[in-house]
């Protein structure tokens, strides 16, 4: 079957436009134009992928990004036509796991799609440790003892990222390439966002990171096993 | 360094001179009134001094006169028995009724000397006060005078008379008159000291003095209060427009009464007034302004973002399509690009213009930066024939700065190079100092004419409207790069040499608040760059 695509913009050319982009690459596209319909349209097309205009009419779409957070991890890709304001980093705050601006080419766009809906990494399977966590990286699943901890796609792969290897130092610059799959200079706001998210789960103390501990000028890297 | 001193307390003095309108006119008005006064009080002085003069000399006349009288009435009453012997006493009684009527407050001396050249009898002898110098103080002309006169009237002389007590020296007055004694003639000379008529005058100039100088601190104080009240208005207006001129477009000058002081006030206000509502107008003109260009930037985003797609697609299909469709879809989709260049610069001048830039420092290694520019930047300069090269002396530290902005004016100047650099090889240079870090970027193209060096940083200028470009400028690029500059409070220069090439020089403070005097690099350049020739083979 092929991926679902919720398409929530207002600009109904684009929407239609980014359709035939997406239809070509064989992703199903599903469109809404309303950000207060957006919500009952996540809901009955039960997309893989959310693509979400940041300036709508009805709900702002930052509004939506939280909202569709607090019920699924579907990955979450902002439509933008702001590229260093406030509004992208309010964005990765409330859950999109990455941002296009406007105006963006087709390969971009498909780019950044097939990135976020990629089959996790095959590389490694059954489980790891980091610090007191346990990792069933073929199950998707983050256990600190018998508690159950939600994590995102995009936090799981950061997560694993880090696990996998943990002597490795990752600079900001590793993990886009790694987890988001940029190739050349991206934006590290979105790491920087996404570890915070990921420690706000994952950490006991978020203030004093057991886990995902900082590198001082240089990156992240994961807790020694406990 | 006494000659120093003097130097700097002249220079002192001299710049509070030409400063200070009130010390101005305070001095002149004083030293004006002191010439005048000081006419007034001496004229006052030697005229006074003369009159007083002539009244102590003519009642000392007089009083010699009746002196004089007295005396000759002695002798006129005078038995005619009597003898020689009695004579000499009878003149000594008159010396006393003379010195008697003649006496006056300051001291008086009498002499009763026989006129020379008589014939007869030398009695009576003549007689004179105690200490009296009458040798000294009688002039020979006086006696003169007074032996050839008839007319029983007086004669004066004035005389300087030294205190044997002291030393000092009094004024004095010699009167002389004749006295006929039994057909004999004797000259009475009574020396009067009139040091009280001279201490009468010295108190009347000391008062003049003290007076004048009074009137004269009056004069000064009167000057200053006045000129106070005038220069006062004067400098808060400057001071109000001063502040004015900072920014401050709400101060006004209190306005106090109906006088031309207040008018000055109301129509200073007036004007800043009309000032301050031109300023809003325009501050507000231009704020719409910015936001309606930013508004439109990102307007127009969504349906570039459309049109880029539908050419993309169209341009992946190309090959299916007949020859001139195909060719239309390659022109779409590169001039969409070039459109969309144009929008992201407009978009990032709109920021600057409305002062809503932020910058993002780190620290940055600037060579390793100017390596990663060059780098990206090499497969263009190649097609253009043209090498990167870079020589960097300095700029091994991580200097503050943001990163983004740097890269964007390194990118811009480079590709300008090689746009105008006519194949020649490119050199970047890159070096620092103790305050700052430079780099720049020199080509041995075709270089640019001085009127194009004043306009090189103009929005939208081109050096030569008729030249191809390859890299796809949008002709913001320079005016953006020099905003980035400003923004770190650097210099980007340029320096061109007709046939020569040009050489683009940005300095930057090694940390943020530094303020630059001077840049690593020179400019004009310095070309001797050993390896140019070298590589040339």
């Amino acid at each position: 079957m092929n991926p679902r695509i919720l398409v929530v913009d207002d600009d109904t050319a684009l929407a239609e436009m980014i359709g035939i982009v997406l239809r070509t690459e064989g992703y199903e596209p599903f469109f809404c134009q309303d950000g207060a319909l957006a919500l009952d349209a996540f809901k009955s097309a039960a997309p893989d992928l959310v693509l979400l205009d940041l300036m709508l009419p009805g709900m702002d779409g930052i509004e939506i990004c939280a909202r569709i957070r607090e019920e699924s991890g579907v990955p979450i890709i902002m439509l933008t036509a702001k590229s260093d304001t406030a509004d992208v980093v309010k964005g990765l705050e409330s859950g999109a796991d990455d941002y296009v601006v406007k105006p963006f080419n087709p390969k971009e766009l498909v780019a950044r799609v097939r990135t976020r809906l990629r089959p996790a990494s095959d590389a490694a399977t059954g489980t790891l440790t980091v610090g007191d966590l346990e990792l069933d990286v073929t199950g998707h699943e983050v256990r600190r003892g018998d508690t159950k901890i939600n994590l995102t796609p995009l936090e799981f792969e950061l997560l694993l990222a880090l696990a996998m290897k943990p002597e490795q130092v990752f600079t900001r610059e590793m993990l886009l390439e790694q987890v988001w799959g940029y190739h050349y200079k991206a934006d590290t706001r979105l790491v920087n966002v996404h570890v915070q998210r990921l420690r706000a789960k994952v950490e006991e103390d978020p203030d004093n990171p057991k886990i995902v501990m900082t590198v001082r000028g240089v990156g992240y890297r994961a807790g020694s096993s406990a | 360094m006494r000659d120093f001193d003097w130097r700097g307390w002249g220079q002192r003095v001299a710049a509070l001179w030409r400063s200070s309108l009130q010390l101005r006119t305070v001095a002149i008005t004083v030293l004006l009134s002191s010439v005048v006064v000081t006419v007034i009080a001496g004229y006052m002085s030697l005229s006074l001094g003369a009159n007083l003069f002539d009244a102590s000399r003519e009642q000392l006349t007089r009083t010699s006169a009746n002196a004089t009288l007295a005396g000759q009435q002695v002798f006129d009453a005078a038995d005619e028995g009597l003898g020689l012997e009695d004579l000499d006493i009878m003149l000594r009684e008159a010396a006393g009724v003379i010195e008697g009527a003649a006496s006056s407050t300051g001291g008086t001396s009498y002499a009763i000397l026989r006129s020379p050249n008589q014939d007869g009898a030398r009695v009576p002898s003549n007689v004179q006060s105690q200490g009296l110098a009458s040798d000294v103080l009688i002039s020979p002309e006086l006696r003169e005078t007074v032996a050839a006169s008839t007319d029983k009237r007086t004669y004066w002389q004035s005389v300087a008379l030294e205190q044997s007590a002291d030393g000092t020296v009094h004024p004095g007055l010699v009167v002389g008159s004749t006295l006929d004694i039994r057909g004999a003639q004797y000259e009475l000379y009574l020396v009067y000291d009139i040091s009280d008529t001279q201490d009468t005058l010295v108190v009347v100039q000391q008062t003049l003095g003290l007076g004048g100088l009074a009137l004269l601190s009056l004069i000064g104080v009167v000057t200053y209060v006045v000129v106070r009240l005038v220069v006062g208005p004067v400098k808060l207006a400057a001071e109000t427009s001063q502040r004015l001129a900072a920014g401050e477009l709400e101060v006004r000058i209190p306005v106090q009464g109906d006088d031309v002081i207040a008018t000055l006030a109301r129509s200073f206000n007036g004007m800043a007034t009309s000032m301050q509502q031109q300023i809003t107008r325009l501050a507000a003109l231009s704020q719409v302004q910015q936001r309606f260009v930013s508004d439109v930037s990102h307007e127009l985003r969504t349906p570039l973002t459309t049109i880029r797609l539908a050419g993309d697609v169209l341009y992946d299909q190309r090959e299916s399509f007949p020859p001139a469709t195909a060719r239309t879809a390659e022109l779409l989709h590169t001039q969409v690009e070039r459109f969309e260049l144009l929008l992201a610069d407009l978009l990032e001048m709109s920021r600057y213009d409305a002062g809503a830039v932020d910058m993002e420092t780190e620290p940055t290694n600037l060579v390793r930066l100017v390596e990663e520019a060059i780098e990206s930047l090499t497969s263009l300069a190649a097609s253009k024939g043209s090498e990167l090269r870079l020589v960097a002396p300095g700029g091994y530290f991580e200097a503050d700065v943001d990163p983004r902005r740097i890269r964007r004016i390194l990118q811009n100047l480079i590709s300008n190079a090689i746009d105008h650099g006519e194949g020649l090889p490119i050199v970047v240079w890159v070096d620092s100092d103790q305050d700052a870090v430079a780099i720049a970027v020199r080509d041995y193209g075709v270089g640019m004419t001085a009127a194009a060096l004043e306009r090189v940083f103009d929005r939208f200028w081109r050096a030569d409207p008729s030249r191809q470009r390859t890299t796809g400028g949008t002709g913001l690029g320079l005016a953006i790069a020099l905003e980035d500059a400003v923004l770190h409070a650097g210099w980007l220069e340029v320096w061109s040499d007709g046939d020569n090439g040009s050489c683009f020089r940005l300095t930057l403070p090694r940390t943020r608040g530094i303020e630059l005097r001077a840049s690593p690099l020179e400019l004009p350049p310095n070309d001797d760059i050993p390896s140019l020739e070298a590589s040339d083979d």
